[in-house]
């Protein structure tokens, strides 16, 4: 029978891909699903012991947390909005300008590989002499 | 099961180890980026640490159906997870997060949480992930290299940090629970380390397994009542009363409850005087302290009590019954049917509660009032908050 042990190991494991995500990544709503995905691995946690200890209090706190966190995301989805219209980019490393006083500057050395060239679209050779307008069939001009 | 020639320490360094380098490869970057390299280590990593678990906490057992579901769930949590950190476009990202939902959402069934299950679905898979969908098509600035998408900030050390926080998290729990664990897997190869700091299962396995047999012994009570023949005649009352007879053999003496072994800790001075075949709720009392072994007192002691009164109530259906109405074979039926899932849930290997919705309802209702009250009062000044924040300036000029 799988016990609750296995279930906070793997939770932990949850959090800690999330964690890693939030930490690397610069898109902000990659980084946002990634707290998200940590707040999974506590749910896991609350839940288990929930069973562990036979009763629903843990459940009830899962309620909660999803309650907090789809607040979060009606919240984080206007800052996203409102930070894109100014900066027209979902780079958090665009606004390392609010960082602290002391705190150097990242800067990206390394240049981007390009884009791949878009594959030139076929064009159609004309079918023939454009058809004289006529007085019976004026829509078809 | 094949076993690793290292210590858990050493295991859970190697799979954190192994991770931190799946997750370094696979991060979007301008150079050194390895999927194939990646992927293999994630694998390794995957492997490693079902190892350590398996070694650690004792091998699953005694339910095939529910260890492979287990597994699937949480390898798919894991996988999916590990693609939404690793995936360089965000919409494909949410899809991934969409699955690591739904695997959460299997590991609530597993775990009895029909209600929570449903509500997850529904508010992340139904509504965030919409909602940032729409985001991301409102956003979206060309499919070319970016920034955002294509680089990331320190992955070296990042990886190696979180991977780290995960590995002490780890063993910290190895260290706190590998006694009890193995105690509760029935695995006596499993190490003991250092002393339990979480208490051992209220519910010992040699208990388990009888409680098991009493669920048994009742579901076949529940089989003979069904077959009782309700007519109104001398055999039936007489097959009726033979029935209530062995229904209170099983609840009353021997105690439905008695148990054969002691668990392990030390006993309190108040231990020796408690008979070796004492109750469970005699037996918490006398070893137990804590509020996890009050609460399975108080279930073992309701279910008892409940069992009595199931049988004073199958008792009266057959004393008190006006002369020439049929018996209620049904209510007998009913009555063992429920004790034994109540047997099965004190065991811990219950069905899933059928009432669990209604129980969460009355639990959040009773006794967090205020607190569901304030969380509505929250999502609505995050509504309104969401509002101000989105509102374009001067909008309304």
């Amino acid at each position: 029978m799988i016990g609750l042990w296995h279930y906070l190991a793997v939770a932990a494991a949850l959090f800690g891909i999330g964690l890693v995500g939030f930490l690397t990544r610069r898109n902000l709503i990659t980084m946002f699903l990634c707290a998200e995905m940590m707040l999974q691995g506590v749910a896991i946690n609350l839940v288990a012991f929930s069973r562990y200890h036979g009763n629903l209090h843990g459940q009830v706190f899962t309620l909660f947390v999803v309650a907090v966190a789809a607040c979060e995301a009606g919240l984080a989805l206007a800052l996203f909005l409102m930070l894109y219209r100014r900066g027209k980019s979902l780079d958090a490393s665009d606004w390392q300008g609010l960082r602290e006083v002391g705190v150097s500057q990242t800067l990206d050395t390394e240049p981007l590989a390009p884009a791949p060239a878009e594959e030139a679209l076929p064009t159609l050779t004309p079918a023939g002499a454009r058809p004289a307008r006529t007085e019976e069939e004026p829509a078809r001009v | 099961m094949p076993t690793l020639p290292l210590s858990a320490a050493g295991q859970i360094a190697l799979a954190a180890g192994l991770a931190a380098a799946a997750v370094y490869l696979l991060l979007p970057k301008p150079r050194m980026r390895s999927v194939a390299g990646g992927i293999a280590a994630a694998v390794a990593a995957l492997a490693v640490f079902s190892l350590w678990l398996v070694q650690a906490f004792g091998r699953p057992s005694h339910d095939a159906v529910g260890t492979a579901l287990f597994a699937l769930f949480s390898t798919g949590a894991l996988g999916f997870g590990t693609v939404l950190v690793a995936q360089r476009n965000p919409a494909r990202g949410a899809i991934a997060f969409s699955f690591v939902i739904l695997s959460t959402c299997g590991l609530f069934l597993l775990l009895a949480a029909p209600f929570l299950m449903a509500a997850t679905v529904i508010i992340y898979a139904g509504a965030i992930i919409v909602t940032f969908l729409f985001v991301l098509m409102l956003s979206h600035a060309g499919g070319g290299p970016s920034g955002e998408n294509d680089r990331t900030r320190e992955p070296l050390l990042g990886s190696l940090a979180g991977f780290a926080f995960v590995g002490l998290v780890l063993f910290t729990l190895y260290h706190a629970a590998a006694p009890a664990a193995a105690a509760d897997a029935d695995d006596p190869s499993a190490p003991v380390v250092g002393k339990a700091a979480l208490p051992a299962p209220v519910v010992t396995p040699d208990e388990r397994a009888k409680l098991l047999e009493a669920a048994g012994r009742f579901e076949a009570l529940a089989e003979r009542a069904k077959a009782l023949d309700p007519a109104d005649n001398q055999a039936a009352r007489e097959a009726a009363r033979a029935w209530l007879t062995d229904y209170e053999r099983e609840v009353i003496p021997p105690s439905l409850l008695s148990s054969v072994t002691e668990p392990g800790g030390t006993p309190s001075p108040k231990a020796a005087s408690v008979p070796p075949g004492g109750s469970l709720p005699r037996r918490m009392t006398a070893y137990r302290h804590d509020g996890q072994a009050d609460a399975a007192k108080a279930r073992a002691s309701e279910l008892y009590r409940d069992a009595k009164k199931r049988f004073n109530a199958a008792e009266d259906a057959i004393g008190l019954r006006p002369p020439g109405t049929p018996l209620d074979t049904a209510l007998f039926a009913r009555e063992a049917h429920d004790t034994r899932g109540d047997i099965r849930l004190l065991a811990g290997m219950a069905d899933l509660p059928a009432r669990n919705v209604g129980n969460l309802g009355l639990l959040l209702y009773a006794d967090h009032l205020l607190a569901v009250e304030l969380a509505g009062t929250l999502l609505l000044v995050a509504t309104i908050g969401a509002v101000a924040i989105a509102g374009k300036k001067g909008a309304h000029s």
